[in-house]
């Protein structure tokens, strides 16, 4: 499959390492769905190349997420953030109007909104001056009159540079650097159903809880969006958490005690049958991974068990309460258990990952429901937590040998191949989706094929982008 | 009974440190109160730390010494792989003031800190540093920790950090 080239060469660092072919690309991948075969190649985690092509062809020209227009509710608000490795500033104008554009002043380059966020009429370059309004629109140029400039001068727009496309899923703002990345609507698909599950726990929609938390881990960001979806892994590196549960529910603490779902509900207790857990899976790189979580006093949202049921019916207020893991590729992911996340990927390096964190929230629970949402946050997702830091330290013992040249096929691709199915079913009826893939199954099938899509999507928009900048 | 000098309460934040750093968990414990309170703010922005647990996200809000026991207990434990192996600390405290008179049975104490850490499996090194403010109160003879708030400045974590690097 990989043919005779070593992939992960000595030399694959060295900025003379030739660059690698769609070929080589393609064959980081052995997809040969007629012999139920799935493997991932160690390279695709590690060779400088590889990552080189993700941000060029994935992150710097397809849609990837920004943050949420909640985020910027007033006129002239605005938020830094980055797309793959670009500073991209997203603001309101003084119309309400969302704009994204390059975070970076049409003279020299310089940064022009140098905090994470903020309110402003009007942004000033720092290094010379240059001005613009909140719509991004030049408002002045420093000794303009004075300055002798040519009539070229003024065939350059000077306004902030837009992102050629950005676009707003029901509060979500996605961005892309390449015009040519189709509308958002087709990118997201039928993820959109499963966006509206949790925008859709309150009238006024979401919100994030102040604060954010940012960490970094030294492996490579496809072991983020692999381990959100990764139901197998649960029991085996997180047993402390399940442990610390069992004491408090024992030491019956009173006060101060961080209940979870996860107290009551174990997700893959042993002998539970039926159905109880799955995936779906998307075009374009989109999964969720489920389980079963019935309606419990845990739940910050079980106040509003009643109201939710009539608005939006028991199909999916059931779905609301389940636990969900949703990624949408390249770098956003909603995990949603008895508390709720949104979290940021952004890749440094081959070996180098970014998080940026926070607690998303239905606008309008009770006092109550909030202050028991952050604290089963704190307790589960925080990298001062009692699981994210068992993930990441995971992540970074499988980061040590991917530049292995053994052993060189990774085997963690087929677990539910068996259980795959492409048909509809009774859930993704109710939910109105058509994933390209789903697995259901008991507590203990945790379906690996989820992240076929991820490779897929990877695969061919990173071939796709080399073809076409060789024809260039 | 006369209210704590800062000398007093200087020597309870380095014994406080000392525990840790040599990994006497059981005597660290015990110099908290019951309804202790551990409390490392997030940021918000480039400036302002949360400042409302209850509508705010933190880093760590742990409420009641029985949650810092589980902490303990995890580290302790062999099933969580972000402790194994735990980080060497040193913790460094400076600066240590009363804030405001003290009372016979209650005091706040401010200081600052680094924590410098070793973690043997990655072979790195990484130094914590911030502020505290200790919450203390006399229980019968002993003088202990009612709370403690850890203003963590360099909030951006290589992978991973937890209450004994703080």
């Amino acid at each position: 499959m990989s043919g005779s080239r070593t992939l992960i060469s000595k030399g694959a660092s060295s900025p003379a390492a030739e660059p690698l072919t769609p070929a080589e690309v393609s064959a980081l991948v052995d997809d040969r769905p007629h012999d139920g075969a799935f493997r991932v190649h160690r390279a695709a985690f590690s060779d400088p190349r590889v990552f080189e092509l993700e941000m060029r062809h994935i992150f710097e020209s397809g849609w990837v997420f920004l943050g949420l227009a909640s985020q910027l509710p007033n006129p002239h608000d605005y938020l830094t953030t980055t797309v793959g490795r670009q500073p991209v500033v997203v603001m309101r104008d003084g119309e309400g109007r969302l704009n994204a554009f390059l975070n970076s002043c049409r003279h020299k380059g310089a940064i022009i909104c140098p905090l994470v966020s903020g309110n402003r009429k009007l942004h000033v370059c720092h290094y010379h001056g240059w001005s613009y309004d909140s719509a991004g629109r030049n408002r002045a140029i420093k000794g303009r009159a004075e300055g002798a400039y040519p009539p070229a001068f003024d065939k350059d727009s000077h306004d902030l540079a837009a992102l050629p496309l950005f676009a707003d899923y029901r509060g979500l703002l996605f961005g892309s650097l390449s015009a040519d990345a189709g509308s958002l609507d087709d990118h997201l698909g039928d993820a959109r159903k499963l966006i509206d599950l949790a925008v859709d726990q309150s009238e006024e929609g979401l919100e994030l809880v102040p604060g954010s938390v940012s960490y970094t881990f030294e492996a490579n960001w496809k072991l983020q969006l692999e381990n959100c979806s990764d139901a197998y892994h649960f029991t085996s590196t997180h047993p402390s958490y399940l442990r610390v549960l069992d004491r408090r529910v024992q030491s019956e603490q009173s006060s101060g005690a961080i209940r979870s779902v996860w107290e009551s509900n174990r997700p893959f207790a042993p002998g539970a049958d039926g159905v109880t857990n799955g995936t779906f899976s998307f075009a374009n790189g989109h999964v969720l991974n489920w389980y079963i979580s019935p309606p419990s006093d845990a739940h910050p949202l079980f106040e509003k068990l009643d109201a939710l049921t009539a608005r939006v019916g028991e199909a999916r207020r059931d779905w609301m309460f389940n636990t969900r893991n949703l990624t949408l590729f390249p770098n956003v992911q909603l995990a949603e258990n008895a508390s709720s996340q949104l979290r940021i990927i952004r890749p440094l390096a081959p070996d180098r990952t970014e998080m940026l964190t926070y607690c998303m929230a239905p606008i309008g629970e009770s006092a109550d429901a909030r202050r028991r949402r952050i604290r089963q946050y704190e307790d589960f997702f925080n990298p001062s937590g009692l699981a994210t830091p068992d993930d990441t330290v995971l992540y970074e013992n499988c980061q040590a040998a991917h530049q292995a040249p053994v052993g060189e096929w990774l085997q963690g691709y087929v677990r539910g191949e068996t259980a795959r199915s492409d048909a509809p079913n009774v859930l993704t009826e109710e939910l109105g989706i058509t994933p390209s893939s789903s697995v259901l199954g008991g507590p203990e099938l945790c379906d690996e094929t989820v992240f076929h899509t991820y490779y897929r999507t990877w695969r061919d928009r990173l071939v796709r982008g080399l073809e076409r900048s060789s024809a260039v | 009974m006369s209210a704590l000098t800062s000398t007093d309460a200087a020597d309870l934040l380095f014994l406080e440190a000392q525990l840790l750093d040599e990994r006497r968990w059981d005597d660290w414990l015990d110099l908290f109160t019951e309804d202790a309170v551990f409390w490392a703010p997030a940021w918000k922005n480039e400036d302002e730390p949360t400042s409302s647990p209850d509508t705010e996200l933190s880093l760590i809000y742990l409420q009641g010494r029985s949650n810092l026991a589980d902490r303990v207990w995890r580290l302790r434990s062999g099933l969580s792989v972000a402790s194994i192996p735990l980080h060497r600390t040193a913790h460094a405290i400076t600066n240590v003031q009363m804030a405001g008179p003290a009372a016979d049975s209650a005091a706040t104490v401010k200081s600052s800190w680094t924590v410098n850490t070793f973690n043997p499996r990655r072979k790195a090194q990484h130094v914590f540093f911030g502020r505290y403010e200790h919450g203390l109160r006399r229980e019968g003879d002993a003088w202990r920790i009612a709370s403690k708030k850890i203003l963590l400045l360099n909030d951006y974590i290589p992978t991973v950090v937890d209450f004994y690097m703080l």
